[in-house]
């Protein structure tokens, strides 16, 4: 079976062959993994090098926590690519991004107004939570197209804030 | 001379790892515990281990832990005899504290004058000048601008701040290096003030410049006894939140340590000050140090001091506020190797330590010598949004300040918390910082000069690949092989386990 995962801006090939030997982009390791609470930690022994790790599926993503720092990790099949390939060419760059709630809280501005310009980085929503202010700021250049939420709301996390075009 | 007060059962009006703390310390005094808890606290670790648990109501503080009635009602209703504040909520409320006393309630810290008066910061600054304890050269506030202008040449020196009185949120600030900068500066800060507050005023401060933030603890009981127990580092802050504290300081020799843990103890004894308090102090890089505030309650960062002096601080608040003589003496502190604490809080140092909510799906702690972890979460546990995004402190001791550093880079690397973003590497970063294991820091220093350094290794992020890629592939074995499970004898969940069986 063959993978391709994706970590940063990194994409290693690995080849999972039928005698359970692994194959990282063409070269051959020896590794032996275990669950160890059936769960979220894997003990891993790569050429009897000692790992330890935790990982958990998010979104879709594999997150995997190794000596304190944390991964995302896409891992495709060689369907899912042939898929992923097909597909990327339909996506246009100027597709509408949602902003969502990271967390639930209480909306304390919207410094912006629909149709107005925006640029990258520029703060849309600021939400309070945890005591803090945090300020959700655009991902890229565009055009605020919807506005959801006004000062003084309370939202729940993944609640639609402020859409850019 | 005051009679010994009886203590059997404590309440205790606080959540998360403080909480935990003050039960601990309850446990082996064996003292009875009370908690509190709000709507979504009701699974929460202070809940589960006090002896008894009330709920107190919402869950923002203000419908709950800071409502003085709610929490005197469970006081009455459990029986208890003390109240232990904690830190936060209502800890340096002088009202909560006379409110204790006048139901009959031993309240856990200071007299409720003392933290009025430490309370209201103007006062506080002429009660200290009167008590010869160091203060920020300044202007008050309110002179004209030929009397600011002189007193800037006299009194204050450059470099200076002009600060708006009716301040707050960095807004009519300005800094002057140069005289000749000075009226402009004046004039501008006061238009900004006026714009912002609707007053004008301002007044000068001698800008402290590479100030460290470094402060005294101090116990007091009420056989007339003050002591210090030495000083804390609390210089690595962003945004005025501490994230990092040590104990000693690096900076501080056996004279400053004296010198300002006798200012410490006169600032104490000039408002009467009983139980467990902070001095916290700015010192400049000739050594000069000037009061800032002191803080009536535990601090957070109390386990450092516990840690060097081998003191049990929420034990001695607990005699102390039972009328007894505090166990230490002045005599019989001394400071033995060191001790660092990382608060660890659920935010994400990659981007811009933006808080993190979630339930926790993994929290594996660190052990072994030398280590020690305040927590309040476990596996499950929901981190929400109404409270403070600290989890837990981690707690290192060594022989000497490397030693612990070491420890603390060994001990954070076995801390593993899922569900939530954490700061964990952001301290990783920091233990591995040259700046920082030479000492060489301020109140500036991670938000000015240090780089969250997000170098992966190609070993890390190929171990990441191939983790992900194993797990990923059992999942997809473990969707097919859940299909056809009653054609196989081995149970679904031995299958599941090695590498070897998935791959027949």
């Amino acid at each position: 079976m063959r993978y391709t995962a994706t970590v940063n801006d990194r994409t290693f090939t690995i080849d999972i062959l039928p005698d359970g030997k692994l194959l990282v982009d063409g070269k051959p390791r020896d590794v032996d993994f275990l669950s160890l609470d059936n769960k979220t930690l894997y003990s891993l022994l790569v050429d009897n090098t000692s790992y330890e790790g935790l990982v958990e599926k998010v979104d879709g993503l594999y997150q995997v926590l190794l000596w304190g720092a944390l991964y995302s990790v896409r891992v495709m099949d060689e369907r899912e690519q042939r898929l992923a390939k097909s597909s990327a060419a339909f996506v246009p760059d100027d597709v509408e991004i949602v902003i969502r709630a990271p967390m639930p809280g209480l909306i304390l501005s919207v410094p912006v107004e629909p149709g107005q310009a925006v640029e990258a980085g520029q703060t849309l929503v600021i939400l309070e939570s945890m005591k803090m202010e945090n300020e959700l700021k655009a991902p890229r250049a565009g055009r605020v197209h919807m506005v959801y939420v006004k000062a003084g709301d309370s939202v729940e996390q993944a609640k639609k804030l402020v859409s850019v075009i | 001379m005051p009679e010994t007060t009886f203590i059997r059962k404590i309440l205790i009006a606080n959540r998360g790892e403080i909480a935990i703390r003050v039960i601990q310390a309850c446990r082996e005094l064996g003292i009875q515990t009370v908690a509190l808890y709000s709507d979504v606290d009701r699974t929460s670790l202070h809940v589960r281990q006090a002896d008894e648990a009330y709920h107190i109501g919402g869950a923002r503080p203000s419908e709950s832990y800071l409502v003085i009635d709610k929490v005197l009602d469970v006081a009455r209703k459990s029986g208890a005899d003390a109240i232990h504040p904690g830190y936060g909520f209502l800890a340096e409320r002088a009202d909560f504290a006379q409110a204790c006393l006048d139901e009959g309630l031993v309240f856990i810290g200071p007299r409720p004058h003392s933290i009025a008066m430490m309370g209201d910061k103007l006062a506080a600054r002429e009660l200290m000048r009167k008590a010869g304890v160091p203060l920020i050269p300044g202007t008050r506030p309110g002179l004209t601008d030929d009397e600011i202008l002189a007193a800037a040449q006299t009194e204050v020196g450059f470099p200076l701040m002009v600060k708006a009185a009716a301040g707050g949120g960095g807004k009519g600030i300005r800094i002057v290096e140069r005289p000749e900068d000075l009226p402009g500066a004046l004039a501008s800060a006061r238009r900004e003030a006026e714009a912002a507050f609707g007053d004008g005023t301002v007044y000068l401060e001698k800008l402290i410049v590479g100030a460290r933030h470094i402060e005294i603890q101090v116990l007091a009981d009420a056989h007339g006894n003050t002591i210090h127990l030495g000083e804390r580092e609390c210089s690595i802050q962003r945004r005025h939140q501490k994230l990092v504290e040590e104990s000693p300081s690096m900076f501080v020799d056996e004279d400053l340590r004296q010198r300002m843990g006798s200012v410490a103890v006169r600032a104490a004894q000039a408002v009467d000050y009983l139980n467990a308090g902070t001095v916290e102090f700015l010192v400049d890089k000739e050594k000069n140090f000037y009061f800032l505030e002191m803080n009536t309650r535990i601090q957070v960062e109390h386990p450092v001091t516990e840690m060097v002096t081998g003191v049990d601080m929420v034990k001695e608040q607990i005699r102390i506020a039972r009328g007894r003589r505090m166990g230490p003496t002045q005599d019989s502190i001394s400071m033995n190797g060191w001790a660092i604490e990382c608060r660890i809080n659920a935010e994400d140092p990659y981007n811009d330590f933006m808080p993190s909510v979630g339930r926790i799906t993994a929290n594996v702690a660190p052990t072994g010598p030398g280590v020690r972890l305040d927590s309040g979460i476990y596996d499950g546990y929901e981190v929400t949004p109404y409270y403070d995004s600290m989890l837990a402190k981690l707690v290192c001791w060594g022989e000497t300040r490397g030693e612990a550093i070491l420890r603390m880079r060994r001990a954070l690397s076995e801390y593993r918390v899922m569900g939530v973003n954490t700061n964990i590497p952001f301290h990783q970063s920091l233990m591995d910082s040259h700046r920082f294991m030479a000492g060489s820091f301020d109140t500036s220093f991670v938000e000015e000069r240090f780089e969250i350094e997000k170098e992966e290794s190609d070993e890390q992020t190929e171990l990441a690949a191939i983790l992900a890629t194993l797990v990923a592939h059992r999942d997809r074995q473990q969707a097919a092989q859940i299909v056809q499970r009653n054609a196989r004898d081995v149970s679904n969940w031995k299958w599941f386990g090695r590498w070897e069986r998935m791959q027949r």
